[in-house]
């Protein structure tokens, strides 16, 4: 294993980190309290090179491999403190992006990753129902053979992005006795016939990312628009959902880095009974053990990004570091709370949001739950 | 041992512990009965890959080479052919 950087990977960090600290920091007390998403920081972001970042030239991208995306994303992480908007993001790159361009035609990868990465559309996955949560292939959303058409039936739940996108990767099933294996991937755009969404589902954190119910009636999709081959929905989920863990984390771990310094520098300012109050252990403790987190959380995802790059896979790998981050970026928003006391709790210090926020990444991309079960089923257990 | 009675073996002892079963009919639906399951073709796809030294695309993930020990068996010997 390598993590050496190279000074060019290095440096695109370092300019994210400017960009979003000087593009992306405006009003996000205010945008998180009324749940409002900003298409215009969406547009800056994407002609700063963020959503093509690791795609094709050909489709307005950058081409860079997944330990150069992870660093983008850590420095993301560190430099803008909206949450939602990089989980939004995200959600679009590896999620609608990815598959496309790892299992779409040449005609669908023409007609979609240049809008996508240019910023002029918004993409959205939904593969999540209401009866269907962690068990996600026992969905009941419909997809029937008509003619030149699909015709899916059914609804979706915690769809991120729902209220503004404009092209959905939609996961319905063909055939419910295959089981998982009648799961087919669709590309869905807004105006197709019997595609509808609900108004925003209200949340607690996130909340610059909004979500929604999507409801499919008799909704006609053209055949050219099935993503892969019939059946072959879980296996492009399962495939892309690992970019999807390695890559939000990274910027997380940018998150923990900020939090980190944020900490250490308040605990050398704060005096409580006439000293510092990082020289009281109690609270030194909480600061080293935010430290330690990070630097653990950083080798583990490094190391995914790694075996990604030279086996193409990293299931358990990615599993692991999936519920080590998200579990460990709620101990160190906790912490940081703690460690700023009343002034932790209050809106303006905008880490009470960063807890909020935080909670999230164990629920989101398989819950914490799910990451145990697969890295048991992958210990033979 | 051949690749029917390897693959047949990993199934019972790894896949479908719980359900008791001795033996698998080469053409029985182990998607149907759900005997293959999300968890479970993660595992299988890297025993065929580190049993055979093929790669297993996710695109090769369908009901048309996973649905029975005879397509799983078709298909291994497909990759084998092309290596």
């Amino acid at each position: 294993m390598d993590f050496e950087f190279t000074e060019e990977q290095l440096e695109f960090k370092k300019s994210a980190i400017r960009f979003a600290q000087k593009a992306l920091n405006d009003k996000v007390i205010e945008r998180d309290r009324d749940a409002v998403f900003s298409r215009e920081l969406w547009k800056k972001c994407a002609e700063f090179g963020i959503q093509g970042f690791s795609f094709p030239e050909r489709y307005g991208g950058n081409n860079a491999d997944i330990l150069s995306t992870m660093l983008l994303m850590e420095g993301l992480g560190y430099g803008c403190k909206d949450s939602g908007l990089i989980f939004a993001i995200n959600g679009q790159m590896w999620s609608v992006q990815m598959p496309i361009l790892r299992f779409g035609s040449d005609a669908q990868k023409d007609k979609y990753l240049h809008k996508l990465c240019s910023g002029e559309w918004i993409g959205a996955d939904s593969i999540t129902e209401p009866d269907s949560g962690s068990d996600a292939y026992s969905l009941r959303t419909t997809a029937r053979l008509d003619g030149k058409y699909y015709v899916l039936n059914g609804s979706k739940t915690f769809c991120t992005m729902a209220p503004m996108a404009d092209v959905f990767v939609i996961f319905a099933t063909v055939d419910k006795r295959k089981g998982f294996m009648g799961v087919t991937a669709f590309i869905v755009e807004r105006g197709h016939a019997g595609f509808s969404v609900s108004k925003d589902i209200d949340k607690m954190g996130l909340r610059t990312a909004p979500f929604a119910e999507l409801i499919l009636e008799e909704c006609k999709v053209p055949v050219e628009n099935r993503l892969g081959k019939e059946g072959n929905g879980a296996a492009i989920f399962d495939d892309v959902i690992e970019w999807e863990r390695s890559c939000i984390l990274a910027s997380l771990l940018g998150g923990m880095e900020r939090q980190l310094e944020r900490c250490v520098k308040y605990s050398k300012e704060r005096k409580q009974f006439g000293k510092t109050i990082g020289k009281y252990q109690s609270i030194a403790n909480k600061v080293v053990d935010m430290k330690v987190r990070m630097e653990t959380a950083k080798l583990i995802l490094y190391k995914v990004a790694w075996m990604k790059k030279a086996h193409g896979k990293a299931t358990m790998e990615a599993a692991i570091a999936k519920l080590y981050l998200s579990e460990s970026w709620i101990k160190s928003c906790l912490d940081a709370v703690q460690i700023h006391g009343g002034y932790g709790y209050t809106t303006e210090y905008e880490l009470e949001r960063d807890l909020r926020d935080s909670v999230a990444g164990t629920i989101y991309s398989g819950t914490s739950e799910i990451q145990r079960n697969i890295i048991a089923r992958y210990l033979g257990l | 041992m051949r690749i029917l009675e390897n693959l047949e073996k990993f199934l019972l002892t790894e896949i479908a512990v719980d359900l008791g079963k001795k033996s698998l009919d080469p053409n029985e639906d182990l998607l149907e009965q759900g005997i293959i399951d999300s968890l479970g073709i993660m595992k299988l796809v890297l025993f065929l890959e580190e049993s055979y030294g093929i790669q297993v695309d996710d695109q090769d993930i369908t009901p048309e080479n996973f649905q029975c020990l005879s397509s799983m068996v078709k298909y291994v010997e497909q990759q084998l052919q092309n290596k």
